[in-house]
Parts: C-alpha cells; structure tokens; sequence
C-alpha cells in the first residue's frame, strides 16, 4: 500500500468514525423491507407492507398477544358479548388522543368501523367484519357492535390494521389523498412524510399511554423516529444490515439468514409461528387435476423437504399441512393423516387412477398424456414450481410450467385457464384461512380452485356463527379434514418470521399478525 | 438558428401524440387488470368489479382514450391508479433524483471518458492505448448489477460513509452526497467505455484530415493541434453518443436505481408497468419522449455551434 493510499484510507476511516459517532442517530430507527404499500388508508388496503406501518400509525378496539391467540385490551379497556354472541359491548378508554392532539372517542371508532363496513369504500377485507347490523357509539366510552349473525372470529378481525381508527376530518379534509398524503391516528408514531416506493417516515407520538397489554410498555415508544426504508435488491438489504445501514429488516432472502446469523453485529428474532403458508393449489374442475387420486398422487411425489433444504437452505418448515399446526382451531388428528413424500406410492395411486406410463415414460390414459398446467409468479415461486415439476416428472407427470409477472397473475388466477396455480397467505387462524379460500360464494377468486361443496359451506358457517370455542373448532376441524382428504392444495412450505437485527438494539419477541414482526413498534429501542 | 429550433419544436408534436397513443395503446394490450392489484389477492369478485368501474376500466377503451386526450389538453396527467396520488406528483417527485444520479454520472465520466479516448488515439498502438481500450471493453461488457454490487461491497463496506440505500437526502447536503457517490460512480464506470471509444476513433479520423496537416505544417505546437483542431472536430459524435446516453439514463438507469433503492424515474416507471398503473407509465412514457425530444433538440443545436456547416 502506498502512502497515498493509506492517507486516503486513513481519511475515510476517521470520517467514518465521525459520521458513525453522530449521536442524533442514536433514536432514530431504520427498518429496511423490500417493497412499499400502493396507500396508507387501513380500510382500502390489504397489502402487508400496508399493515407493517399502519399498526405503528393507527389503534385497533383489541390488540393481539405474541401467541397469537390471546386477545388484549388496547382501545378498548373491556368488552362483553351477549349470550347470542350477536353484540359485542367494548368500554373504549378515556385519555386517548390522534397525532394532532384532538381527543379520541367511541364515536371515533365507530366511524373508522363504519368507514371500513360501508360498501362505498369498497373494502378489499370487508368480509372480515362479519354480517353487522350496526355499530354505533351511545357515549363517549361505549362502543356497540351488533352483528345479525354471530361470527366467531370477529375479536381477531377487529385486531387486524383494517380496524384502525383514524379521525374523520382528516379523512373528509383530505379525501382521496387520506393515506396519501397524510394521515391522523392514535397509534405510537405520527405520520412525518412518505415518499412513494423510498421512505416512510414516522415520528414518536409523545404521550402515547394505550398500547396493547400484551407488551411490557404500553407508551410512549422508546425510539424517536421510525424510517421504513424501501430496499428492492435483497443483497442490497442484507449488505445493508451487515454494515449497519439498518437497524432492522424483516425481508433478508433466506441465502443470507446465515451469514447475518453469523455476524457478530446482527441478530436474527426467529419465530416458527408465523401463519403464512404457501401452496400449489388445483382447479378441481379441469379434467388434468379433476380426479382426487391424481391430486393425491402428486401431494405424494412432491419431496417438500428437500425442497426446504435445497431451495431455502433450510430456513423455512416443509409443509403437509394447509394451516400452521400451531394456528388456533387446528385439528391435531389430522396431524398422522397428512400426504408426505412417498413417489412409490403416488405411481401406484396413478396406476390406478388409469394414468399409465407411456414408452416415453410419461402417465397416459386415453391417448392423453397427464401434463398439467401451473401458472405461477416469476421469481422464488417459479424456482419453487420447477422443482415440483422436477419432482413430478420422476412419476411421469409431465407438468408444464407458465411463469408470469405479479399483476399478470393476479388477472390470470382469476380465469380457469390453468390447472395449477401458486400462493402464499398470511392467518390468524384455521378459521380465517377456510372462510377465506373455501367458500364456494368466493368462486373464482379467492377461491381459485373452483370448490364447491354445500356440506363445507354449510360447516364454514356454522363454525363462523359458532358461540363456543369448541363448536367452532370442531367444525373447521370437520372442513380440515375433507379438504385434506380431497388434496385440494399441495402445500409447499410455512414461512418462518425471521428479522434481522442489529445487537444495538435491545432483546425483542417477534410477533406475527398478519405478517408484521415488529407490530406496534413498542418494544423496540436501543440498548444503552 | 432560430428557425432550427422552432421548426424542431413544431415536428415534436405529432411525435409527442404518436407517443401518447402508443403508450395509451400498449397499456391496453399488455396484460394485468389494475383493479385485481388494488383489491389485493384475498378480494371477493364483487370488490374487484367495484373497484374496477371506479377506476373507469369497466368504459370501453376508445372513452377512456377520449378522456385520457382531454385530461392530457388541459395539462392533467390524472392520478394514480394505485396510490391515488397525482401523476404530476410523483414525476415531479421521481425527476429529481433522476436528474441528480445522471448529471451525478456524467459529471465525471464523459470528461474521464474523453480524455482517456484521446489519449488512446494520440499514443495509438503503444501499452497505454491498448490498457484503455481493453478497460473500456471491460466497461461496456460489465452489466451494470455487477459494478453496483462490487461497488457496495468494495467501497459500501469498508468505508460506512458510502451508504447505499435510498437517497438521504439533496447531493448538496453532506449525507445527500455520500448517499450519491457509490450510486453515480458505479453508473458512471459503465458510461466511460462507450465514450473513451467514441473518442479514440473519432480523433483518429479526424487527424488524418488535411486540416490537421495544415495546422502542423503552420508550426502550431502538437497539444494545439490536437486539442483546437483535432479534438474539437471529433467531439460531434461523441456528443450525439452523450445525448443518446442522456435520454437512456433519463428512464434507463432502472437496474442502478433499483440496486440503490434510489426513488428516481426508471424505478416508477417499472413499477408503474409491473402494477398496471395505467396513468403513472403513461406519465412516465410521455416524459421520456419529451426528454429524449428535448436532448435531441439541445445535441442539434450544439452541432450548430460546434460545426458551422450544420447551420447552413
């Protein structure tokens, strides 16, 4: 090295030293993700990067424990629910107050409900609220919440960021630009700026008192200022974290999860309950897929194992399943029941189904070869696909493969040109995850698969309108077990919650719902 | 050289229509349906179609291009389909960073990149002329993900100060310009090839002309010779290659962006395309043409100054 050089070197290494000793840094939190929300408006968004900030912008009636299953008060101090399950009563706390110091009341949070329930908002996730009647806010501090049919899961759906409650002048005042430009909430950070597709800027909301019960400090935030910071290239994101650039970041490519795990200045929150699963599904009425035996057989000659070690080096969960196991309502006895690698198996299954193997060592039956079509994304998801196919091919079923950009997909799901498609999804519960995919009423999409049966219709209701804990999850526990018996899906893997931290920062839990680790941002800030 | 230019600017307006209706056209044939992106991947059918006669998909394609050229008239450029925020909004807020990585580029490398050509023809066929052109091959060969990505880890992880993602602020604040180096240097490697190539050959035709022989035979000193007679000529290519380039980092830079998180054109543009966001692509398309038009317009006149013929 020449003495230039080193000059030059010795330069750069004390303005680092300067730039990294700058104490204003010191509260201010940046989380990298990979990619932004189209909008901020909690009632008209069902994007997870949505969510990720809306929950540190914006309150919810309850909140939600780490478990996952576990309700907490949050806006709410209590609630009752009448015999009938019909009408939920909450105490709504006194002592809240929005971002802009205005006082937040029941009225507050029976608009927000009201907003999210009104068909002129046109909600993405209105199903969730139920069938209301009416929510309405007789005083200042009671919230009523009248459905005309129970729905078991409403608590876990008023916990989720669609709930938010915002304050209405800021929405009348702002219009189509709520969200957008702005924003007026009682969460733990205010809205500071957003620059589309680069930064969210969030501000600590002083005074903040009313976090949910299940964090051990319920407000104010421990740190300043929040940047979610907008990172596309996932080797960017992980060099980012490894330098210090981030203080967190939730979206590190499963390549780099060790190495970070490795580095002596980042961490990684690792929680296995995570409720996103992702699965081929089958259009059931395509003649390729139509026959369960041949849905069976390719559940059996697909080796989701390898597929986690080889492919996700071993970071995410093979999966039998089409719901976490540890998700609430799941039926443990489903548990042995479960389709797992077995290829010998699968050609005998499709011997018998009549598909045989031709001189090019391809299943036929009647002059047709079984080839089915799967539509999938580009990316992680086609990589996943073409090890199916790999897989499949070893049994003679020459899948084909037809890769295509996001919102191409989305159009092309929705269609019945396929026989095969790919999704992942995030729940809270088992009942969440049926209502959502098997409703036949939710034909063509959500439910891509085309599956109607009145029986499973008849129990997602029932489970749905369930008043005990035990009705409902036997009745979801019901509809598990014949969509497992019918292979409507082949699941691939569950997706594990794992955050990549800096060490600067002080021990946390991961929490789950919806997909958004870090939820209300209380329990983040720096050691000393 | 007046005329020039207005005769110029009158051309430029079918262009600019041609490319509306291109650019209208080309959203309508590619495939994805906005409404399916903004009701997400859990929607029922009822939402989307809600969603979609709201967003006025639901019209027939010749009424949405009539509303389009009559929003288009009165200078609206609408607003986005997914983010609802106005058009001219997120261009204004695009142009700026964009403007900043391509002057942040160019700033450097053209010189550099000139400088290395002429020298490479002056010295022709020694070691130095060889070394530039196999170091401009290798710049014009390297994809541009590969430099970014070297660069992060060269410079990006050695030295903290260079940071990587996103822009922390405008280049002339001291965090701005850290925020710009590494992103501006690596797109700037890419540029001097091209340039130090365009340089060598066109300094090497030029100095065979009799000119140049004449201004030798007068005495003049050979720096003279090279940089007022030689050089000077040989620059017209080199500034259509500049301008070329100029219209290409305009919406071009997408992958460079893309690897710096930087907020700038080329990355709203793909997203825009890649979230069926009708109105956003085609903002961005007409921007595009208007800068390519008006780079073009600036390289013809520079020509004019450079080289008195043109303006006959």
């Amino acid at each position: 090295m020449t003495a230039k050089t080193r000059s030059i070197r010795a330069g750069l290494g004390i303005a680092t030293a300067m730039v990294l000793a700058l104490p204003a840094a010191a509260q201010e939190l940046t989380i990298i993700r990979n990619q932004d929300s189209n909008h901020y408006d909690p009632a008209r968004t069902a994007a997870l990067s949505g969510s990720e900030v809306l929950f540190m912008l914006a309150d919810t009636v309850v909140g939600l424990d780490e478990d996952m299953s576990t309700i907490v008060p949050h806006l709410a101090s209590s609630w009752e629910i009448s015999d009938d399950a019909l009408t939920y009563t909450f105490t709504i706390k006194e002592g809240v107050t929005f971002c802009d110091g205005k006082p937040m009341t029941a009225e507050d949070v029976a608009y927000s409900l009201n907003r999210w329930y009104d068909p002129e908002t046109k909600s993405p996730v209105r199903w969730r609220m139920g069938d209301v009647k009416s929510i309405t806010a007789p005083d200042a501090t009671t919230l009523v919440y009248e459905l005309n049919e129970p729905h078991s899961e409403l608590l876990y759906q008023l916990a989720q960021s669609f709930g938010s409650v915002v304050d209405k002048e800021t929405v009348e005042a702002l219009g189509p630009d709520f969200g957008v430009t702005g924003f007026n909430g009682t969460g733990p950070f205010c809205w500071e700026s957003w620059t589309p597709r680069d930064k969210m800027v969030l501000t600590r909301h002083e005074g903040y008192t009313w976090g949910p019960t299940n964090y051990e400090n319920t407000g104010p935030a421990q740190v300043e200022k929040v940047t979610w910071q907008i990172v596309p290239e996932a080797a960017t994101r992980t060099v980012a974290m490894l330098t210090g650039q981030g203080d967190i970041s939730p979206y590190v490519p499963y390549i780099g999860v060790d190495k970070l795990r490795k580095a002596p200045t980042v961490d990684i929150v690792e929680s296995n309950e995570a409720f996103w699963t992702n699965y081929v599904g089958f259009k059931i009425t395509k003649d390729m897929v139509g026959d369960v035996k041949v849905r069976e057989a390719i559940n059996l000659a697909v080796n989701q194992e390898a597929m986690a070690e080889d492919l996700f080096f071993g970071e995410v969960e093979p999966a039998y399943s089409y719901i976490s196991s540890g998700a609430l309502d799941w039926d443990e006895s489903l548990d042995d029941k479960l389709l797992t690698y077995d290829p010998e198996k699968a050609a005998a299954l499709l011997d018998e189904a009549g598909w045989t193997l031709n001189s090019a060592g391809k299943r036929e039956k009647d002059g047709v070869v079984l080839s089915p079509l799967a539509i999938t994304f580009t990316g992680e998801w086609q990589t996943t696909v073409e090890a199916v196919q790999a897989d499949l091919l070893k049994v003679g079923i020459d899948m084909q493969i037809e890769p295509m950009d996001a919102t191409v997909y989305w159009g092309k799901s929705a269609t019945d040109d396929f026989d095969m498609y790919v999704m992942g999804f995030p729940y809270v519960s088992a009942g969440d995850a049926l209502n959502l995919y098997f409703r036949s009423s939710n034909i063509p999409t959500p439910n891509r698969m085309n599956y109607n049966d009145p029986k499973t219709d008849e129990l997602l209701l029932t489970g749905s309108h369930a008043t005990s804990d035990g009705d409902r999850a036997a009745a979801y526990g019901e509809v598990l077990a014949t969509v497992h018996d019918e292979a409507i899906w082949l699941p691939i893997y569950h997706k594990p919650m794992q955050i990549a931290v800096s060490k600067k920062m002080k021990p946390f839990e991961a929490h789950n719902i919806y997909g958004a680790g870090l939820y209300k941002g209380l329990q983040l800030g720096f050691a000393d | 050289m007046l005329n020039v230019i207005v005769q110029r600017l009158i051309l430029s307006i079918p262009v600019l229509f041609g490319v509306m209706l291109f650019g209208f056209l080309l959203m309508q044939v590619v495939p994805g349906d906005p409404a399916l992106v903004v009701a997400g991947p859990s929607a029922t059918p009822d939402v989307v179609a809600a969603i979609r006669e709201e967003m006025g998909l639901d019209k027939p394609v010749l009424v949405q291009f009539w509303g389009y050229l009559e929003r288009m008239a009165q200078g609206d450029l609408g607003r986005s389909m997914i983010s609802n925020k106005a058009v001219t909004e997120e261009l204004g807020a695009a142009l700026g960073p964009t403007l900043e990585l391509m002057i942040g580029a160019m700033i450097w490398s053209v010189p550099v990149g000139i400088a290395m050509g002429t020298l490479a023809a002056v010295l022709r066929g020694s070691l130095v002329d060889r070394a530039i052109m196999a170091l401009s091959v290798a710049g014009v060969s390297l994809p541009i993900f590969f430099i970014s990505l070297v660069m992060i880890q060269w410079l990006g992880v050695t030295y903290p100060i260079f940071t990587f993602i996103g822009r922390p602020g405008p280049w002339y604040t001291a965090e701005g310009f850290m925020g710009l180096f590494l992103p501006a240097f690596s797109l700037g490697l890419i540029l001097i090839g091209p340039v130090a190539r365009m340089t060598r050959s066109s300094v090497l035709e030029v100095l065979k002309l009799d000119h140049v022989r004449t201004a030798r035979a007068k005495g003049l000193s050979e720096t003279r010779v090279i940089l007022a007679h030689g050089l000077r000529n040989a620059l017209i290519p080199v500034i259509t290659l500049v301008g070329l380039q100029v219209g290409y980092l305009l919406g071009g830079a997408v992958v460079t962006e893309t690897i710096f998180s930087w907020p700038g054109l080329g990355r709203l543009a793909v997203g825009a395309i890649l979230s069926s966001d009708f109105t956003v692509a085609q903002g961005t398309i007409m921007l595009f043409a208007l800068g390519f038009i008006t780079v073009n317009l600036i390289v013809d006149v520079l020509y004019s100054l450079l080289d008195p013929r043109v303006r006959k």
